[in-house]
């Protein structure tokens, strides 16, 4: 291997040396050159180790589509070093080896381990003991496969960007080119992306060139994302045109994966870019033409052509390489044995259909020429050049050119699945093709069929005697070329709801938690004590997460009359009721409060999660009903939060000048109030079961009202200490005390409905479920010996699962564990004894019905 | 439909100091790069908008076939008024959305896949829902709901930085 000189159209810019390390050693390189041929130049020819086998492989391609030049470069696994430019300072590292890649001690597999790893092994011998599984998956991930991911290294960025275009041309060749020429005078948005890098500096006018750029696939929608570099473009075009050419196909033989066996394309880019001679002696075995294209580059490089084997005229002559340690070294045709250091194998050109059949093509077998064609293109796309099937003459290769030795002659190199792996699958009943590519990964492998696909059909056609046609081709689906994980995944953005008040959390040391798309407190320090301001002093919640509805119009009260179980028109302004939303089948699907701000105004709160939901249940009604409604959802608009506690009418009252009296606020009032110049809507309510105020106001002032609320003595607390505060009322949570099965009999809410009124959604199933009666029931419970069950716990009989707890906490006012459970109907009554399971073990607990902490509700109304 | 006060923040007293849900996200950030647009009046006006002509220096944004964005700067109570009496449906929206200035389509399509052809637009904006639409100078302002600003903000910066900005 040498460095050839100056080469007519050398990509090389040899005024410029760039150094790479590789293994320890300085690899000197020019611009221009890639990793792959600038090691070649240096006389590295070894370049990776194959993915089951652990054999020696070097450049088969050079087009950055199979893995035989696999490696890691700068800790960048997977790096196709054939086609990846050089830079200063790199460091490339063979990867899957253990060892080095010149002495890899998992090569063993090679050498003795054929007979105890035929294809799928792993499906029948380690599947036994079951519990060894973690032990042999971890040895086959260790064994097989490809490059480590660096979990320490700091990943490299990837974007994404959305790009638009009239038209998109796949493929820069010749025709492609003059595609993209064509359509950019009728006008802009033309753009051509190609995966060889040489394209880079080509001026089309009025064309975008990209390149190196790959078209990963073809979605649905006309989307073609489009790797360029770090960055992946999601092309969406009015039209595409697909320009991939062909790919040369590889013949199947015993040692056609030796180092030293290439393409005639390969053959082609080394001399002819990279000025590199890949060998001295080199014999070419051909089905079409290759050999008169490689012997012009052959001839370029001075290499010696020992002997051409024309496969042209129907005979299948037994062809073996022969190599020693991976290297080829001579080439056995019909018992005649010839050395050389290069053999250029072609078993044809492939149309590269895949994209085109991604979206929609036929793909037809040309029994004639031995390619799949691509048919019946749909519309908006279009196929121009070699891709149609315009291949030219070729003579159709044979299944494999086995000699009568042994030796492994590979279908498929990036997966190394062999003539025989093919065969054993037949054998063992796959009796379709789709079924033998899942069996064998015969074109799974990273050049997703490139090379293996026509071969693999062929085999199986012979094996299971159907023709080619008959046999079919598996389906093509993205990606269609190796995409790291980085780019699909794009920048890391989890959206994060954060409420007008999160920064004075934050501030306040509050430890968040997610709670659906919301991060909010759990809780700002002791939860206990957090619990007890509330119960004794004063405390304040951020509750802006509430979904929170406007409902207006002359027909809003008949409209929430038929949404929800109970009453709203005959409410008073300024009055506020609880409300349950029921579905279609009586299932309880959300819950929270309903405030009349006027005859036909109504002021609606849901769950934090419920609130988009909500709405749009609401809208879908109205649609249906045609009310003369309104409906708005102002849950951004607003922001809220709960004073609760003994001290919480003090506080208030210290910040308005508007009469806070029980006669003036009562509970279940809503009034628009001035609360520390504010605006807000204050409604007394109380979720945590001590007197409280839940006051809404614009978001944009809810740090302002919150400082003057903290400034009143009143003690911030999270979603833990109400979590506690709720359940001592036992106040259902919706979605975690109720689940999609749950109805309000069943829930304990049966006064909720009001059957007595004229139809509402979710009414026939409600009297259906309570004619029939209900098997389970929601019921409170506390603890009969201080332990605490896990939320999701089982409540058991006779030590079989007999309900469920929905929650459980620890109430240092009452002294008690309590919590809420579903169980039999036949066990919901006040004082029955249950037994809930704890770290594995019965424990007795007693049915309570009606809240734990002030029953009357006493504190509440004070 | 008649906006109720407690929803309006130019209601509150003066002396409110009315924060920003981008205040935090865009400490120390020049507004070359973004700039904070959270504080201009935004309406919610349903009904015959198609006919709706904003008042000089305004912005109506239809964002649906009797449903638009009415954006005006400085305090709405008298706009809202106006609009009410003209028959249309009226709901401040002002402290709803966090709006935010941003040059540069490039940045944009790092961020939603929308036509920035065919703005004033709906839809995903750094994967929140989001309305897109053009200001003077090549500007865009972005909306997205209060709740997610901060996140938007971070994306939107997170792209500069991939854009070497």
């Amino acid at each position: 291997m040498s460095r050839l000189p100056i080469q007519p159209g050398e990509l090389l810019d040899r005024d410029t040396v760039v150094r790479f390390s590789f293994q320890g050693r300085s690899i000197e390189a020019f611009a221009g050159d890639t990793f792959g041929s600038a090691l070649y130049a240096s006389g590295r020819t070894l370049l990776s180790r194959s993915f089951k086998y652990h054999r020696p492989r070097g450049i088969l391609c050079c087009r950055g589509h199979c893995a035989n030049c696999m490696m890691t470069v700068d800790g960048t696994p997977n790096v196709r070093v054939c086609e990846t430019p050089v830079r200063d300072g790199a460091v490339v590292e063979g990867q899957n080896v253990i060892g080095s890649l010149d002495r890899d001690l998992f090569s063993v597999v090679d050498k003795v381990g054929g007979p105890f790893t035929p294809v799928g092994f792993y499906y029948r011998t380690m599947i036994r003991p079951r519990r060894l599984w973690p032990l042999y998956e971890r040895f086959l991930r260790n064994a097989a496969g490809l490059g480590k991911v660096p979990e320490r290294d700091p990943h490299n960025r990837y974007d994404v960007e959305h790009r638009e275009a009239r038209v998109l041309v796949v493929g820069g060749g010749r025709a492609g080119r003059e595609a993209a020429a064509e359509h950019a005078v009728a006008g802009p948005g033309v753009v051509l992306v190609d995966e060889l890098p040489e394209l880079g500096g080509l001026e089309l006018p009025g064309v975008e060139v990209l390149a190196p750029a790959r078209a990963i696939g073809v979605w649905e929608g006309g989307l073609v994302p489009v790797e360029h570099g770090n960055l992946l473009l999601r092309y969406r075009a009015q039209h595409l045109v697909v320009a991939t050419g062909t790919i040369d196909q590889p013949l199947v033989f015993p040692g056609n994966d030796l180092v030293g066996v290439m393409l005639p394309g390969a053959v082609e880019r080394l001399v002819e870019r990279y000025a590199v001679k890949p060998g001295e002696r080199a014999v070419v075995i051909a089905a079409d033409d290759a050999a008169d294209r490689a012997r012009a580059a052959l001839d370029q490089a001075g290499i010696e052509i020992v002997s051409t084997v024309r496969l042209t005229d129907g005979r299948t002559p037994a062809v073996a390489a022969n190599g020693r340690k991976g290297q080829v070294r001579s080439v056995t045709v019909d018992g005649r044995t010839v050395d050389c250091d290069l053999v250029v194998m072609s078993g044809g050109r492939q149309p590269a259909y895949s994209l085109l059949a991604m979206a929609g093509a036929k793909v037809e077998y040309d029994a004639a020429r031995g390619v799949l064609v691509p048919a019946a293109i749909p519309d908006g796309i279009s196929a121009t050049g070699s891709v149609t099937g315009a291949v030219g003459e070729q003579a159709v290769p044979a299944a494999s050119y086995t000699a009568a030795r042994s030796g492994k002659c590979f279908v498929c190199v990036c997966e190394d699945v062999t003539t025989k792996d093919v065969k054993r699958a037949v054998a063992e009943g796959f009796d379709s093709i789709e079924l033998a590519k899942r069996y064998t990964t015969v074109t799974m492998g990273p050049c997703q069929g490139r090379y293996c696909h026509v071969q693999s059909i062929r085999l199986y056609a012979q094996e299971t005697g159907a023709d080619e046609a008959a046999v079919g081709a598996t389906t093509a689906r993205p990606p269609w070329t190796p995409v790291s994980m980085g780019l699909l995944a794009g920048r890391h953005l989890e959206p994060m709801k954060r409420s007008s008040l999160h920064h004075r959390h934050e501030e306040s040391g509050a430890s968040l938690i997610w709670a659906g798309a919301w991060k909010r407190p759990y809780a700002y320090g002791d939860v206990e004590q957090e619990v007890r301001a509330v119960h004794e002093d004063l405390g304040v919640i951020d509750v802006s997460t509430l979904g929170k509805l406007l409902v207006q119009g002359p027909d809003a009260a008949e409209f929430l009359e038929r949404l929800y179980p109970n009453r709203f028109g005959d409410m008073k302004p300024g009055r506020i009721r609880y409300g349950v939303l029921t579905t279609d089948a009586g299932r309880i699907m959300d819950d929270g409060t309903v405030a009349r701000l006027a005859e036909d105004s109504y002021y609606v709160t849901t769950t934090s999660t419920g609130a988009d939901a909500v709405n749009g249940w609401f809208e879908w009604w109205n649609a249906i009903w045609g009310y003369d409604v309104e409906i708005a959802n102002v849950t951004g608009a607003l922001a809220a939060v709960n004073v609760a506690g003994p001290r919480a009418r003090e506080a208030l009252s210290a910040l308005t000048d508007a009469p806070v009296s029980n006669d003036a606020i009562s509970y279940l009032d809503a009034k628009e109030l001035a609360v520390a110049g504010v605006t807000c809507l204050v409604l007394r309510i109380g979720f945590v079961g001590e007197l409280g105020y839940e006051l809404h106001c614009p978001s944009p002032a809810a740090e302002h009202l919150w400082d003057a609320i903290v400034s009143q003595g009143a003690v911030p607390f999270g979603l833990e200490p109400q979590r506690v505060l709720r359940l001592e009322k036992a106040h259902v949570i919706v979605g975690q005390d109720t689940d999609s099965e749950s109805n309000l009999i069943s829930a304990g809410m049966p006064w909720i409905a009001k059957l007595d009124k004229d139809d509402w959604v979710g009414k026939r199933a409600t009297q259906l479920v309570q004619a029939a009666g209900v098997r389970e029931c929601l019921v409170g419970f506390e603890m009969e010996n201080g332990k605490l069950p896990a939320e999701g716990g089982q409540v058991v009989e006779n030590g079989r699962p007999a309900g469920r707890v929905t929650s459980a906490r620890r109430s240092a006012v009452l002294g008690k564990n309590i919590g809420l459970a579903w169980v039999r109907s036949e066990a919901a009554e006040e004082g029955t004894r249950i037994q809930i399971r704890v770290d594995g073990r019965p424990e007795p607990a007693t049915v309570r019905h009606g809240a734990f902490y002030d029953p009357e509700g006493t504190r509440l109304r004070s | 439909m008649i906006s109720p006060a407690f929803l309006s923040p130019d209601r509150c007293e003066p002396s409110v100091r009315l924060v920003s849900p981008l205040e935090r996200a865009l400490t120390g950030i020049d507004p070359g790069r973004v700039r904070d647009r959270s504080h201009v009046g935004k309406l919610e006006v349903r009904g015959d908008v198609a006919s709706l002509e904003p008042a000089p220096g305004d912005r109506f944004h239809r964002i649906g076939p009797r449903h638009g964005l009415y954006v005006h700067e400085g305090p709405t109570a008298e706009l809202r008024d106006s609009l009410t009496a003209r028959g249309y449906a009226v709901i401040d929206q002002t402290g709803a959305y966090a709006a935010f200035e941003v040059h540069g389509a490039d940045v944009l399509r790092r961020l939603t896949d929308l036509d920035l052809e065919a703005l004033p637009a709906a839809g995903l904006v750094a994967r929140v829902r989001g309305i897109v639409t053009r200001a003077d100078g090549g500007a865009f302002v972005v909306y997205v709901a209060q709740e997610h600003g901060h996140y938007a903000c971070e994306a939107v910066l997170d792209a500069l930085e991939g854009l070497g900005r």
